[in-house]
C-alpha cells in the first residue's frame, strides 16, 4: 500500500528543476498531492514519496527509527540530483525537519519550503497530562501509549475537518493517533535537526500557523534565528492550523512557495522571475 | 495455616511509610504491567484506554520515585548507607530498559520490567 500512496508529477519535456516533498509525521503523501500538483503547474517536476513505516499497518510505524526516515529520504534526494540541475526540498511538520536535516549535510539544496516545522510538541491540542511525557517517552511505556488523533485533526476548515473525519473513519489504514514511539524518534530527530541548523545554507521559506494545534510557531522562530542560510523568509499564517497544506490558506501557501522557488531558480520563467522580499514583517516582529 | 492478621496489621503500622509506600507501588505496578503485556496486542485499537493506562503508569511511577528517594534519603541521615545505596539502582533501571527496548521485543522487555519489580519488591519486604 506504502508504494501506491506515493506519486511523481513529471513534465514531459526535460525539466531541469525537481522539488522532492516529505509528509508529516503518520501522515503520508495524499497530504502534499494538492501542493504537489501546484508545482507542477509551475514547471517544477514534483516527488513525495510514503516514509517507512508510514501508509501500511500502524504496527510498522511502531518500528522504525528516525535514521530509517533520514536514510530513505537521503536516497530520493541523491536519485533526483543526478538527474535534475536543480532540487529543492519541501515538507510538513516532521517533513519539514527532515528537508532541514538533508540541507545541513547537502550544501547543494537550492532552496527548502519547509511548513509548519515540528521541532516541539506544544500546540494546543496536546493533552493535559503531557508533563508525563518524559517519562513515558523513557521508558517501556512508549510502546504502549499513543496520543489520540482528536479534533481538530490540524485543519480550522470545518468542512475540511468532516470530510477527513469520515476518511479517517472508513480507511482503516489512515492513523487516528500518534504512537509515543514513533513521537520519540520525531523528537531525536529534531535534536539531531537542531544541532546542525546551523550547517543549513539553502535558502529557506518557512511557514507557520499562528493558531497551530500540534507545534507552536516556536519551531519556526528556532529554524529562523539558527539556520546558517543567509536567505530566509518566515511568515505566520492567520487562518490555519496544522495541515496548512490542506487548510484555508493552502493556495497562499502554494502561491508563496512558487515564488520563493521561482526567485531563486535559474530557470524561471521569465514572468515568474521576481524577487521575493528577504525577511518579512512577521518573523521581525516576534 | 492460621494468618495472623492483627500481627501482621501491627508489623505494616511500623512500617516508615516510604516503605509502604515503595512495597504498594510496586504492586501496583507489577500489576498494571501484567495487565499492559496482556492487553497491548488484543486492544491495540484501544488508543483511550491505553492512553489512560499510561498515564496511570506514570503517576505510579513518579510515586515508585519518589519513595525510593524518601527512604534512601531518610535511611542515610539514620545511619544505614547500605539501605540508602541499593534502592537507588531501581530508579534507573527503567529508563535502561526503555532505551534498549523495541517495539519487536516489547515482551520480553515487559518481563525484565515486572522481574525488576518484583526484585524491588522482595527487597523491600526484606526490610520488614
Amino acid at each position: 500500500m506504502g508504494q501506491s500512496l506515493d506519486f511523481e508529477f513529471i513534465h514531459e519535456n526535460q525539466c531541469k528543476r525537481a522539488v522532492l516533498l516529505f509528509h508529516g509525521m503518520t501522515g503520508s503523501p495524499f497530504e502534499m498531492k494538492k501542493m504537489g500538483r501546484a508545482l507542477f503547474e509551475a514547471d517544477f517536476d514534483v516527488f513525495c514519496y510514503c516514509l517507512p513505516g508510514h501508509g501500511t499497518s500502524p504496527i510498522n510505524i511502531k518500528t522504525v527509527r528516525w535514521e530509517d526516515w533520514y536514510t530513505d529520504s537521503t536516497m530520493h534526494y541523491r536519485n533526483l540530483t543526478k538527474r535534475y540541475d536543480e532540487v529543492y526540498l519541501g515538507g510538513l511538520c516532521m517533513g519539514a525537519v527532515l528537508a532541514l536535516t538533508i540541507a545541513a549535510e547537502y550544501r547543494e539544496v537550492r532552496g527548502i519550503i519547509s511548513l509548519s516545522t515540528t521541532l516541539f510538541l506544544d500546540g494546543w491540542t496536546i493533552p493535559w497530562y503531557n508533563f508525563f511525557m518524559p517519562l513515558g517517552l523513557h521508558t517501556i511505556l512508549r510502546y504502549y501509549y499513543s496520543f489520540p488523533e482528536r479534533e481538530p485533526y490540524g485543519l480550522k476548515n470545518e468542512v475540511l475537518r468532516k470530510k477527513i473525519a469520515a476518511l479517517q473513519k472508513r480507511n482503516t489504514e489512515a492513523l487516528d493517533n500518534y504512537p509515543m514511539s514513533c513521537i520519540y524518534e520525531l523528537l531525536k530527530l529534531s535534536k539531531f535537526a537542531q544541532k546542525n541548523m546551523f550547517r543549513v545554507q539553502a535558502p529557506v521559506l518557512l511557514m507557520h500557523a499562528k493558531e497551530d494545534d500540534l507545534t507552536s510557531v516556536k519551531g519556526s522562530q528556532f529554524v529562523y534565528r539558527n539556520v546558517g542560510s543567509s536567505i530566509r523568509k518566515y511568515i505566520e499564517l492567520e487562518d490555519s492550523y496544522h495541515l496548512v497544506v490542506m487548510d484555508n490558506e493552502r493556495e497562499f501557501v502554494f502561491n508563496t512557495s512558487i515564488d520563493f522557488l521561482n526567485s531563486l531558480s535559474n530557470y524561471a520563467p521569465a514572468d515568474a522571475k521576481k524577487l521575493v522580499a528577504i525577511g518579512s514583517e512577521a518573523a521581525d516582529a516576534y | 495455616m492460621h494468618i495472623d492478621t492483627t500481627q501482621i496489621m501491627k508489623i505494616i503500622s511500623l512500617l516508615p511509610l516510604s516503605l509502604k509506600l515503595i512495597i504498594m507501588t510496586n504492586i501496583l505496578l507489577i500489576a498494571g504491567f501484567i495487565i499492559g503485556k496482556l492487553a497491548l496486542y488484543k486492544f491495540e485499537n484501544a488508543v483511550k484506554f491505553f492512553a489512560y493506562y499510561s498515564v496511570a503508569i506514570s503517576v505510579l511511577f513518579v510515586l515508585y520515585f519518589i519513595s525510593i528517594i524518601w527512604f534512601s534519603i531518610s535511611n542515610l541521615f539514620a545511619g544505614n548507607a547500605v539501605y540508602s545505596a541499593i534502592f537507588p539502582i531501581f530508579l534507573f533501571l527503567p529508563f535502561i530498559i526503555g532505551h534498549f527496548a523495541t517495539y519487536e521485543k516489547v515482551h520480553f522487555y515487559t518481563n525484565i520490567q515486572i522481574l525488576t519489580l518484583i526484585i524491588s519488591l522482595l527487597l523491600a519486604l526484606s526490610f520488614i
